[in-house]
């Protein structure tokens, strides 16, 4: 590498200082949580109960909320996108294949909080009256509307992988007299597999990952969640709520405990996906 | 390897390779001035990467190692190419090159003539008009396009944007012209363009020219290279 | 069989577009039906007269000129951080980094482009309390604070669109300028930047789209619902997207409720726009580049 310029290093320099950045947040997060690590108390604050008043820490209800609510998220969109995907790339009469493409790329752009205000108020009563009990805050409001927003981010990603086949293989297809959905059934679909496992993947990062769904919908308390039907509080929530508690409580340095755990969860993600998917593969 | 007085380029014991592959092996040649020098060979010989170790193009593409010498004759004195008192944007003013397809720069015509100017620290606008103007008259030019020199070079013909990136190329008054297959994009009014201005050109630079086109070496080159198997045959 | 399965699966992917379409438009629907009516003359300015808001001879208690005027001091800050930062980044990722460290660097920037955005507002948190620590009583969640966790919010959208575009250059075009005697960085800064400037300008464009909307980052780092416009960098502020939130439970009375679905509906249009630049722009480029 021959020497670079003053301007050059400093290209240089501030790429290495962002990406250094990256790895600082874990290490702040490390040093703010550590009376509590430090303690010997990881254990019961991962596994245990959230009862402040009784100097318990634990963040195991907000865990199993934010897994609980991000799956079955997943579980609801990846038929939702896998079923729009196939409409884009094959099934859809051609002309309307690329207005439902903008169409997917504009719900991307849809903020969050709408989708969680417009929710407030047009799905939350309706799933009260449904449940028949209780205020209709609950996990599965929040999982049904974490689903469509998550969809376009699967959508885009299945595409991609559908539409990886060869211009020449889908023409020998369609010289055969191959229909659409013979065609995506049988060349598009078994090679897609890979983008579409970095799909849900990517799809599971994004729900684990949403704060204000979980926060304005999903009711917020800090208790073991019993079904989706019961009310719970995320792990992004749960930094959300706490966040007014004095500065040097023990509560206050638990959700940096939770921050670890969210940025740990967030790069077992991307590794993943970097495994599963070249960086040229990715949409 | 004895050396004529009118050589320009000179390799002494050249090896190249492009990764694993060896692309040139112990070649030791001399170019003339003032002459059409042709290369030709099978493709996928590496005659083009031959062309960019003489203005070290290849190390912005990657490849490598080079080992022995390439040698440049200027102001009457033998010069290492790869030396430290010869930066590379040196010896890429002094080498000029013209490529396979056209690539004018997304600007203006006047804009693509001044930018090797602007490069080599040339700001005068008169200067910059005046010798734009030689340039174009040059490669025969001048004529069709004097009254759109602000307009994107992109809308020329193929023929019409090789000749301006060959003028492109005269701006910095180069002292050798590499030429990797300027005329295969053109069609064949303008290939025989370009194949004129080449023998008006070569009286004064020294000219090496990558073709395949075996009737186009036999019209216009001076000396005649094979390469193949790794080594350069000297034909003609 | 192969009938069959043929025929579930259209009507599967069918029925599958038309819940997903119908699902957002319910969601978009309420927001435009219910907050169409909002938009009158008084939902920016409310009783003040737009003039002395603008020029901040009074307070605006009763309207959204706070929040916007909060969100546009925000986002302004962030990109005035974040670009710079985004260029020179992608810039020395696509053309400099080799081997070993691009693929630690990246795989950082891939890290950073998946943390959920409440992590980098928590980062943001704790540079404040070690801030506050170090000036203490001077420094506390503030509009600086949250421009800065913001701007390392968006920066992997900068750096990924900067680095996607300059890898794709042709290599005709790459190799032109150094044939010509060009040093690096006069390449990177007379060609390859300008060809590739409809793409950077459509991740800018997506990165504001971002930051516009982005909740988690700025309530944990000095969004609040009542501060008047931002008076300072390290003063508190309001933000729409945090204003829309902060109504969605705590509204007083219908009135203000109906400015919460107003707000929300200027905060969907200015992003759908964000995005329709940044989709024409993207598409632009890519055009430009055939031969």
């Amino acid at each position: 590498m021959s020497r670079l310029s003053p301007a050059e290093r400093a290209l240089q320099l501030t790429t290495v200082c962002c990406g250094l950045l990256v790895a600082a947040m874990l290490a702040l997060m490390l040093v703010l949580a550590w009376p509590l690590l430090h303690s010997g108390q990881l254990l019961s604050l991962i596994g245990g109960d959230w009862q402040p008043a009784a100097g318990r820490y634990g963040i195991a209800p907000m865990l199993v909320a934010s897994l609980l609510l991000a799956m079955v998220a997943v579980l609801l969109a990846v038929p939702l996108s896998l079923g729009t995907a196939f409409a884009a790339v094959a099934l859809a009469p051609p002309l309307l294949r690329s207005p439902l493409m903008l169409g997917v790329r504009l719900m991307s752009g849809i903020p969050t909080v709408i989708y969680g205000f417009a929710a407030v108020f047009a799905l939350v009563p309706l799933m009260r009256q449904w449940i028949g009990s209780g205020s209709g805050f609950t996990l599965l409001t929040a999982a049904l509307v974490l689903a469509v927003l998550i969809a376009p981010t699967m959508i885009v990603f299945f595409v991609g992988g559908l539409r990886a086949v060869p211009q020449s293989y889908s023409l020998a297809a369609d010289a055969l007299g191959c229909r659409p959905v013979d065609k995506l059934l049988y060349l598009l679909l078994p090679q897609a597999a890979p983008a579409i496992a970095a799909g849900i993947v990517m799809g599971l990062g994004r729900a684990l990952g949403d704060t204000m769904i979980g926060l304005m919908l999903a009711g917020n308390s800090a208790i073991m969640p019993e079904s989706m039907l019961s009310t719970g509080r995320t792990l992004t929530s749960h930094i959300a709520l706490v966040i007014a508690a004095d500065f040097s409580s023990m509560e206050f340095k638990s959700i940096f405990a939770c921050g670890i755990v969210l940025y740990l969860l967030t790069a077992a993600l991307v590794a993943i996906l970097r495994r599963a998917l070249p960086a040229t593969a990715r949409p | 390897m004895t050396t004529t007085m009118n050589g320009k380029i000179r390799t002494e014991s050249l090896s190249f390779s492009y990764g694993e592959r060896l692309l040139l092996e112990d070649i030791s040649v001399e170019f003339a001035d003032q002459a059409i020098t042709a290369i030709t060979g099978p493709s996928g010989t590496g005659k083009s990467t031959l062309l960019t170790v003489f203005n070290r193009l290849w190390e912005e593409i990657g490849g490598g190692p080079l080992h022995g010498q390439v040698l440049l004759r200027l102001e009457g004195r033998w010069q290492d190419i790869h030396a430290p008192e010869m930066p590379v944007s040196t010896l890429r003013r002094r080498v000029g090159m013209v490529f396979q397809t056209p690539n004018p720069l997304p600007m203006s015509l006047a804009a693509n003539l001044a930018f090797p100017l602007k490069l080599a620290g040339i700001d005068d606008k008169e200067e910059i008009a005046a010798r734009s103007r030689e340039a174009l008259r040059r490669v025969h030019l001048l004529a069709e396009v004097e009254d759109r020199l602000v307009s994107d070079a992109r809308l020329l013909s193929g023929g019409q944007q090789q000749r301006l990136c060959l003028a492109r190329a005269l701006m910095l008054r180069p002292e050798v012209l590499l030429l990797d297959e300027p005329t295969s994009s053109l069609d064949p009014k303008a290939c025989a363009g370009i194949e004129e201005l080449l023998l008006e050109l070569k009286e004064s630079c020294a000219i090496v020219l990558v073709s395949h086109y075996q009737d186009q070496i036999s019209r216009i080159a001076d000396q005649v290279y094979l390469l193949g198997e790794r080594t350069l045959l000297r034909q003609r | 069989m192969r009938k069959a399965l043929a025929g579930l699966t259209i009507a599967f992917s069918s029925a599958a577009t038309l819940l997903l379409f119908a699902a957002v438009l319910l969601f978009v629907g309420v927001i435009v039906f219910r907050g169409w009516p909002g938009l009158a003359p008084g939902l920016i300015f409310g009783d003040t007269r737009p003039l002395d808001a603008l020029l901040l001879r009074r307070q605006v208690f009763d309207g959204l000129f706070p929040a916007m005027a909060g969100t546009l001091a925000l986002v302004a800050l962030t990109m005035t951080l974040a670009v710079p930062a985004g260029l020179a980044t992608g810039i020395y990722l696509a053309e400099y980094a080799r081997g070993r460290g691009k693929a630690l660097l990246s795989l950082l920037f891939d890290i950073l482009a998946g943390l959920p955005s409440i992590v980098v507002g928590l980062a943001g948190l704790a540079l404040t309390i070690v801030l506050h620590r170090l000036f203490p009583g001077r420094i506390g969640p503030c509009l600086l604070i949250s421009a800065l966790a913001l701007a390392f919010l968006v920066l992997p959208y900068l750096v990924r669109s900067v680095q996607l575009a300059l890898e794709s250059v042709p290599r005709t075009l790459r190799l032109t300028a150094p044939a010509l005697g060009a040093d690096k960085l006069t390449t990177i800064r007379a060609v390859l930047l300008p060809a590739c400037l409809p793409e950077i300008a459509g991740g800018i464009i997506l990165a504001v789209g971002r930051a516009i909307e982005d909740t988690a980052v700025i309530m944990l780092t000095g969004a609040v619902a009542s501060a008047g416009v931002p008076r300072s960098l390290l003063a508190q502020y309001e933000a729409l997207p945090f204003y829309i939130y902060y109504i969605s439970g705590q509204y007083a009375d219908p009135e203000e409720l109906q400015r919460g679905f107003a707000a929300a509906l200027l905060l969907l249009a200015m992003c759908v726009v964000m995005l329709v630049a940044a989709q024409w722009l993207a598409r632009r480029g890519s055009l430009r580049r055939q031969p």
